[in-house]
């Protein structure tokens, strides 16, 4: 007659002593939190990255009038007259080499006008002309060049990038520090969470794990089983978690993608459709996210070990 | 074989009286001992100490031809717990487990092919007639049917120290004299076996050397 042997049975029944609902919910609240807050991080992290880079190197400049042709401007004979723009983007040429120069296109000023104007080019307002200048890494724009620029082109306006972006790069890494530190309370929260559990489970196992301990149970196989268990929950609520997460993600990131424009060239006041979304979301946003549940696990896993191994030093 | 040099056990640190005071004696390999004595002598107290549930306040132990003591790695402690066959008066079983699963857990726990636990736990269970109950839960069991069951996992992982406490009070007699002529058997095989009872009758069937314990000490030693 066969044994109705039946896998692993030890007398531990921890789906009893680590009941499910109470630790997978929690850590599923957890885990919205933290790819919430992994998303404000990355988003900081991204608009540091864009300050401290590409965007303190980019100067605007703005010509008013700009068809309109200076007296004396160009040469008097076999020759275009040169307008006010013209003259503005001639004298930019004296920039440092690798500069980027260009003068935004009807179509590309009226698209990034269309939020206040509507339709610009049929705007009957005068329109500047707008010049997007990247200046080569590490360089810096000629402190005097709005004054140079004025002297041939009276009311051009510069705005420098740079004056604002090292503020807007400080309070992105300020975001992002705040990030850090809102995610390691997340993950003590979590920690703190699965150890109250563990110890509650524990306390409800008290005599079976003594039994355990007397018929030669090592320290390693009785915290091991916690451990499954706890990890086993956490991942289980890390993922419901981040998927729940998922929806107001990606409703903030399309909100948001507009202001992602990395030049003006590029910018739209169009939120993307929704089918585009998945391609828009940062791969490390997305690594992330993926990591989350088994980050959870990690935590609910961890935290179980030293919580039974410390116990299990009460016992010789 | 045990080895006792004036040792002491108390419940808490802080207890100014020990259970157990100035115990010193020894039990070779293959040795039988009867551990007799009143109601609170220690007897439970030092089987308990001699599973290595508890350490010595105070003295030399030694289990097994190792010294047991806190300075002792906790690996050493949980091997030689895995060389001993122990009978708990309150059996100690897990209630939600079938009776096939308690004998089987101390050789689950060390790792035991599971066709060779099937065959060592099938062995056991119909010697101790359980062969028919093998699937019934431990919390359904009769008195005499969680000793026997008791028993069987006691002895199930071949242990070279058998203690028993009071293994014998919930069987019938006949059942009570297999019991014994069991551990006598095993003795002579080698294993070292030391039982508390306040059975005379027992005692007189098998007549073998005592040690008498009186308010934790040990006032008697012999046949």
């Amino acid at each position: 007659m066969a044994l109705p042997f039946s896998g692993r049975k030890d007398g531990l029944s921890l789906s009893e002593a680590l009941p499910d609902r109470s630790l997978f919910i929690l850590v599923a609240m957890m885990s919205f939190l933290a790819a919430l807050t992994l998303t404000g991080a990355t988003g900081a992290r991204a608009l540091s990255a864009r300050w401290s880079g590409g965007a303190a190197q980019l100067l605007t400049i703005q010509v008013t009038a700009p068809d309109h042709v200076p007296d004396g401007a160009g040469s008097t004979k076999n020759a275009t007259q040169k307008t006010r723009a013209d003259l503005v983007v001639d004298a930019l040429a004296a920039l440092p080499p690798g500069t980027q120069v260009h003068r935004l296109n009807k179509e590309e000023l009226a698209h990034l006008l269309a939020p206040w104007l509507g339709d610009a080019n049929n705007s009957a307002l005068p329109l500047p002309a707008v010049i997007e200048v990247r200046l080569p890494a590490g360089t810096d724009s000629p402190p005097t060049l709005e004054q140079t620029l004025n002297a041939q082109v009276p009311g051009t306006v510069v705005e420098h990038n740079a004056e604002w972006s090292s503020r807007l790069r400080a309070l992105a890494d300020s975001l992002l520090a705040c990030a850090a530190l809102a995610l390691a309370a997340v993950g003590g929260i979590a920690a703190l969470i699965t150890a109250l559990a563990t110890r509650s489970g524990l306390s409800s196992r008290r005599d079976i794990i003594r039994i355990l301990h007397g018929l030669g149970a090592t320290d390693s196989y009785i915290a091991g089983r916690f451990a499954s268990r706890t990890g086993a929950l956490a991942f289980g609520g890390g993922l419901l978690g981040t998927v729940l997460a998922m929806a107001p993600l990606a409703l903030l990131f399309r909100m948001a993608a507009p202001f992602a424009a990395t030049s003006l060239q590029t910018a739209t006041a169009a939120m993307p459709s929704w089918d585009t979304l998945p391609r828009l979301l940062p791969t490390d946003l997305l690594i992330g996210l993926a990591g989350l549940p088994v980050v959870a696990a990690f935590i609910g896993w961890f935290t179980t070990q030293v919580m039974v191994r410390l116990w299990l030093r009460g016992m010789p | 074989m045990i080895r006792l040099k004036n040792v002491f056990w108390q419940r808490a640190r802080k207890q100014e009286k020990p259970v157990l005071s100035d115990l010193s004696f020894s039990v070779p390999q293959g040795g039988f001992r009867w551990l007799l004595g009143p109601s609170g002598a220690g007897k439970t107290s030092l089987l308990n100490l001699l599973h290595i549930e508890s350490l010595p306040a105070r003295g030399d132990l030694e289990i097994l031809g190792k010294p047991v003591s806190a300075d002792t790695p906790r690996a050493t402690l949980v091997r030689l717990r895995q060389r001993i066959g122990m009978v708990h008066q309150n059996y100690r079983l897990m209630p939600g487990l079938s009776v096939v699963d308690n004998v089987a857990l101390p050789l689950r726990l060390q790792h035991r092919p599971e066709d060779e636990i099937h065959d060592e736990v099938h062995a056991i269970l119909k010697w101790v007639g359980l062969g028919e109950r093998i699937g019934v839960p431990a919390a359904n069991l009769s008195g005499g049917e969680q000793q026997r069951t008791a028993i069987a996992r006691a002895i199930v992982h071949r242990p070279g120290l058998i203690l028993a406490d009071e293994p014998t009070n919930a069987l019938e007699e006949p059942q009570a004299h297999k019991l014994l002529d069991l551990f006598d058997e095993l003795s002579t095989m080698g294993t070292t076996v030391l039982v508390a009872t306040h059975n005379e009758a027992l005692i007189r069937r098998l007549p073998r050397p005592s040690l008498y314990l009186e308010r934790g000490r040990l006032v008697r030693e012999g046949e």
